[in-house]
């Protein structure tokens, strides 16, 4: 784990990644299980000289993560032999190639522009307003891909992950924030006021 | 001197793994029952049953991430039930309302605020987890208020200023502290008037009923088609309701942060990675990863750090 590795690892524990760091920590994990295990080790050792009690830690998810990463690459770089409706069919694997469009598309100026900031509270939201050359997120989670993007062989990059995974998140923030709202308006000290955190309210 | 932090605070994660190397079984044995502020413990008690007890409405704003939600809020109590309701002044102008909500349920946040010890692990209730101190604070709403500054006593949850009424114990004003003493998000009252007496409320064009979810019974929407588990759970946090098994959502509370974990089953192979959206306090984390040979997608949203997220994330399995 190089210093770079250590500092990014730093930042996830203190709440404080951007999405630079969380890419650079994505990008390594393949390759480098001293990092998922070193991530296990600062929890620990954050607790311990907190004085806090130490919480179970007796899983290692490194090599399970590990073998996901391989099998999973392998299986988006197969060469796409498949129509269009199949490709319609696979919602994940097709976000995954549309973001890599996506990333290749803009990163130029959008990623230049994210590496300047630092703002760790803020590059969720630019991620919500930035346009997407593929923008194709629909409220019930399926992806439509534009056929002249989900048919051509494209590179796989890492940020295209990161991306594709950015626009997830976002989508399923908006999914399940009213069901998680319903939980801590019973649960939390402060009535029905959980519920203003909730991006569209739903009958 | 941006240089020489970065170094100092690498020096600083080096300097507790070495900590670490040494003394992890001492810090496993550190924490029996903390010091408790019996009187804060008090005021969180009266702040947990004032909720039910008041007759209340007033103008609330939340302000996070550079914007101010606002919103009108009443909470109205009588017949063995209280009735509550949220109408957004801002943005959509969405109605929540939560009616004949009976005052014997008392769900999990609640009882944890009462001091009650849910959990079987060795524990002295949310004094376990975090530290309390009592201050006088400024006037909110025109109100006199008692400051309680609650600081998390480990990495996995966030600090809370909160000021509380000093005559009725509602919350007026509640700060959410992430790592580096930075606020997350503030909750408070513009104005509050206690009077049953209800002003008109704005029309509104969406109207949402609060769901009343029995802590005894669960509910499932999507279930996924085999029974999971979480592995890990930062120490404190309780189950808001029985939810086991096959229902795809988990919720999780300590009295003061609340998380909830959504699994669903995948039937594509997907890439293995992970994002993150962060609202204010609010955390929405999602992970797509294969638990033995199926492809899920994992997301965890709540008012927690996006470490305790990713933790909590990296630690489903399947039932056996």
């Amino acid at each position: 784990m190089d210093e770079r590795m250590g500092e990014s690892l730093s930042a996830l524990m203190d709440d404080e990644a951007n999405e630079l760091e969380l890419e650079r920590v994505l990008a390594q994990v393949s390759q480098d299980p001293e990092l998922r295990r070193a991530w296990i080790r600062y929890n620990v050792a954050q607790q311990a000289v907190q004085g806090s009690q130490i919480a179970r830690l007796d899983w290692d998810i490194s090599e399970r993560v590990k073998s996901s990463l391989e099998v999973s690459s392998a299986t988006a770089r197969e060469p796409t032999g498949i129509g269009f409706k199949q490709r319609m069919l696979r919602p994940f694997v097709s976000l995954a190639v549309a973001a890599s469009v996506a990333a290749t598309v803009v990163i130029g100026g959008q990623q230049l522009a994210l590496i300047g900031s630092d703002d760790p509270y803020n590059y969720g939201r630019s991620v919500a307003t930035n346009a997407s050359p593929v923008g194709m997120l629909n409220s019930l989670g399926a992806t439509t891909v534009q056929a002249s993007y989900g048919m051509q062989a494209v590179p796989i990059l890492e940020p295209a992950t990161s991306k594709a995974y950015q626009e997830l998140a976002l989508q399923r923030h908006r999914k399940y924030m009213q069901e998680h709202a319903e939980q801590a308006a019973l649960n939390a000290p402060q009535g029905l006021i959980p519920f203003a955190r909730v991006p569209q309210i739903q009958e | 001197m941006t240089s020489l932090f970065s170094v100092s605070k690498k020096l600083f994660r080096y300097l507790l793994l070495a900590v670490f190397s040494v003394s992890t079984s001492a810090g496993a044995n550190a924490a029996s029952c903390p010091d408790d502020d019996a009187v804060a413990l008090s005021w969180l008690d009266k702040m947990s049953r004032s909720l039910r007890q008041a007759n209340y409405h007033g103008v609330v704003t939340l302000q996070r991430d550079g914007d101010m939600q606002v919103m009108q809020v009443s909470h109205i109590v009588g017949d063995g039930s209280s009735s509550e309701r949220l109408v957004e002044l801002t943005g959509r102008g969405a109605q929540v309302e939560r009616l004949s909500h009976p005052l014997d349920c008392i769900h999990p946040g609640d009882r944890l605020l009462r001091g009650e010890v849910l959990l079987p692990e060795k524990s002295c209730g949310i004094a376990t987890h975090y530290r309390f101190a009592v201050t006088p604070g400024e006037r909110v709403a025109g109100r006199e208020v008692v400051r309680i500054v609650i600081e998390p006593r480990d990495i996995y949850r966030f600090g809370y200023v909160v000021d509380l009424d000093e005559e009725t114990g509602i919350m007026l004003k509640a700060q959410t502290i992430g790592h580096g003493h930075k606020t997350l998000e503030t909750m408070q009252f513009a104005n509050i008037v206690y009077s049953d007496n209800l002003p008109e409320f704005s029309q509104a064009d969406v109207i949402h009923t609060a769901q009343h979810l029995d802590p005894q019974s669960a509910s499932a929407q999507y279930p996924v088609t085999r029974a999971w588990s979480i592995g890990w759970l930062p120490l404190g946090f309780a189950a808001t309701d029985p939810s086991t098994g096959t229902s795809e959502r988990r919720t999780y509370t300590d009295g003061f942060a609340v998380f909830s974990v959504f699994l669903e089953e995948l039937n594509v192979e997907v890439r293995a990675g992970e994002g993150l959206v962060k609202r204010g306090g609010t955390t929405s984390y999602t992970r797509g990863m294969r638990i033995d040979d199926q492809p899920v997608l994992v997301t965890v949203i709540g008012e927690v750090p996006v470490n305790t997220a990713r933790m909590v994330a990296d630690s489903l399995d399947w039932l056996p």
